[in-house]
């Protein structure tokens, strides 16, 4: 039995809706998918729009290794590879690696420079130092304190110093002024090293919150820890959260006595 | 140039002859309330009620202690900073709560315009640096006198060491610390002339001030540890710091100082 013509039309239509909702559903999830990671704020949305992607002749496609902040190791950072036009140019350069620290951190909570922060400027001297001008929202919105405004200027100073040959230094403004603290703790007076980590041959091997524990440069408290000397710097490191259990002996505490009992009297 | 005024504070006794001198700085004061949390937890408060905490500690083991402030006011960097220039056989401790970071947890920090933080793989893994920090070149200029703005440069190492022993009994104190102090760019110790640390305890985003608050007896407890240990281990008499280095075996109130340069 032929089957009714407004059931034909129906189907068809059906069939339309089915064929356009299964083209569609891949670009509509990601859509969704990116939205739900990265919520876009007024300020970024806006530099979105205005702001053109830095570019020069010389750019070409490379991996960069930026640092941002450790999820396993909180105040510490940790490189991340990504793929980067980046211009043979050192201020140039640094620009698209700045700008890329600020866009693109895998996760807000490995972001060290607020997202709306902006790079306004950024000169690259001939002795070396990088002098980075930086827009209102760095100073008003990185986290206060000590841990979060030392690692937002580490990320920078890493980031130029595993990927610009030739920077040595840097030094921070905001809105072209030199500024005392960027949020009141870190000091901005002064010109930071630019410092170029390197992987050791172990640590990708490592297991998961790492092991390696800076112990030869603790001591009990009855003696004075050995100083660690700046060339030393690969003792500054984080124990990790697992370093607790891991890390160095520590000395046990005797308990305080009163001044009057035996406490070193002056000399 | 040395500020002429002082914030307030008031000397207290000195009992039973310890002659180091501490001096606590409960950082931010005033219009400055430093981190807020959302359980309406105030950085400037908190650090306050650290402060006098500590001070009751290191009385009791017959230290001199002086605050940078007593109530809610906001001297300068360098009006705390002068508190403790003119001083011999002083140690410095700024107390700040951060805004991030596992709550419970504490760091000491000593001056470093290094750019060190520590650096893991993406396995967690500490990473070596391949580049020295920069030289620590000393302050003392020929004339001997100390430039105001780099006061610290002559007191790193006793810095370090006053902040290592400070970290170490930290760490035993508050599960989840790292085992050592770090270099940080801290601006209020960069004006110091004597050995100075910074203690930041995480963080403000607690439920509430009784959260921080049930730390306080640990943390006086450490941070007195510390110094003990600190004086213990110069012998109880502290000196002037090496020339050209800056610390070296002893450490103490340095030589005068001059002008800003």
């Amino acid at each position: 039995m032929a089957m009714a013509r407004h059931w034909k039309i129906a189907i068809l239509i059906l069939a339309i809706a089915a064929f356009v909702g299964v083209w569609t559903f891949p670009s509509l999830l990601r859509n969704v998918l990116r939205l739900r990671r990265a919520p876009v704020t007024e300020e970024q949305a806006r530099r979105e729009i205005v702001q053109e992607p830095i570019s020069t002749p010389t750019d070409a496609p490379q991996k960069a290794q930026l640092f941002w902040a450790s999820l396993t190791s909180f105040g510490a950072l940790e490189p991340t590879e990504i793929d980067l036009p980046l211009s043979a140019d050192p201020a140039e350069r640094s620009k698209q690696l700045i700008a890329a620290l600020i866009a693109r951190a895998p996760t807000g909570a490995q972001r060290t420079l607020p997202a709306n922060a902006e790079l306004l400027q950024l000169y690259v001297l001939q002795d070396g130092t990088a002098i980075a001008d930086f827009s209102e929202a760095l100073p008003t919105q990185v986290p206060s304190g000590i841990v979060s405004e030392q690692m937002a200027v580490d990320s920078i100073a890493h980031t130029l110093g595993a990927n610009v040959p030739g920077v040595s230094r840097l030094k921070i403004l905001i809105h072209g002024q030199e500024a005392d603290t960027l949020a009141g703790h870190v000091d901005l007076s002064v010109f930071f090293p630019v410092i170029a980590p390197i992987a050791s041959p172990e640590s990708d091997t490592a297991p998961a919150g790492g092991t390696a524990s800076p112990a030869s440069s603790t001591s009990p408290s009855s003696t004075l820890p050995s100083p660690v000397s700046p060339s030393s710097a690969s003792s500054r490191v984080s124990p990790g959260p697992a370093a607790g259990a891991n890390g160095p002996p520590t000395p046990a505490k005797s308990p305080l006595t009163p001044a009057s009992s035996s406490s070193p009297q002056p000399h | 140039m040395i500020p002429n005024s002082t914030p307030n504070s008031v000397p207290n006794a000195v009992p039973n002859g310890r002659e180091l001198t501490v001096v606590l700085d409960p950082a931010h004061g005033g219009p400055d309330a430093g981190s807020r949390g959302a359980a309406g937890v105030v950085e400037s408060e908190i650090v306050l009620n650290f402060a006098r905490a500590i001070r009751q500690t290191l009385q009791g083991q017959g230290f001199r202690v002086l605050l940078t402030r007593e109530g809610n006011q906001d001297p300068s960097f360098d009006d705390r900073s002068s508190m403790i220039n003119g001083l011999r056989n002083a140690v410095f401790v700024t107390l700040h709560v951060s805004s991030t970071g596992p709550v419970g947890t504490v760091r000491t920090y000593s001056y470093g315009e290094i750019a060190t933080p520590p650096v893991v793989s993406a396995t967690g893994k500490p990473l070596p640096e391949t580049r020295p920090g920069t030289t620590r070149s000393t302050a003392i200029s020929r004339t001997g006198l100390i430039p105001w703005d780099r006061a610290q440069e002559a007191y790193l190492n006793a810095s370090e060491r006053l902040a290592q022993l400070t970290q170490i009994q930290l760490a035993q104190e508050f599960g989840g610390s790292p085992e050592l102090s770090l270099p940080a760019a801290v601006r209020q110790l960069r004006t110091i002339a004597a050995p100075a640390i910074a203690v930041e305890i995480s963080s403000v985003a607690v439920s509430g001030p009784a959260q921080l608050a049930q730390m306080t007896p640990r943390l006086a407890d450490a941070v007195t540890h510390a110094i003990v240990d600190f004086q213990v281990a110069n012998g109880g008499a502290l000196t002037t710091p090496a020339a050209g280095r800056g610390g070296g075996p002893g450490v103490g109130a340095g030589p005068p100082l001059g002008g800003a340069h």
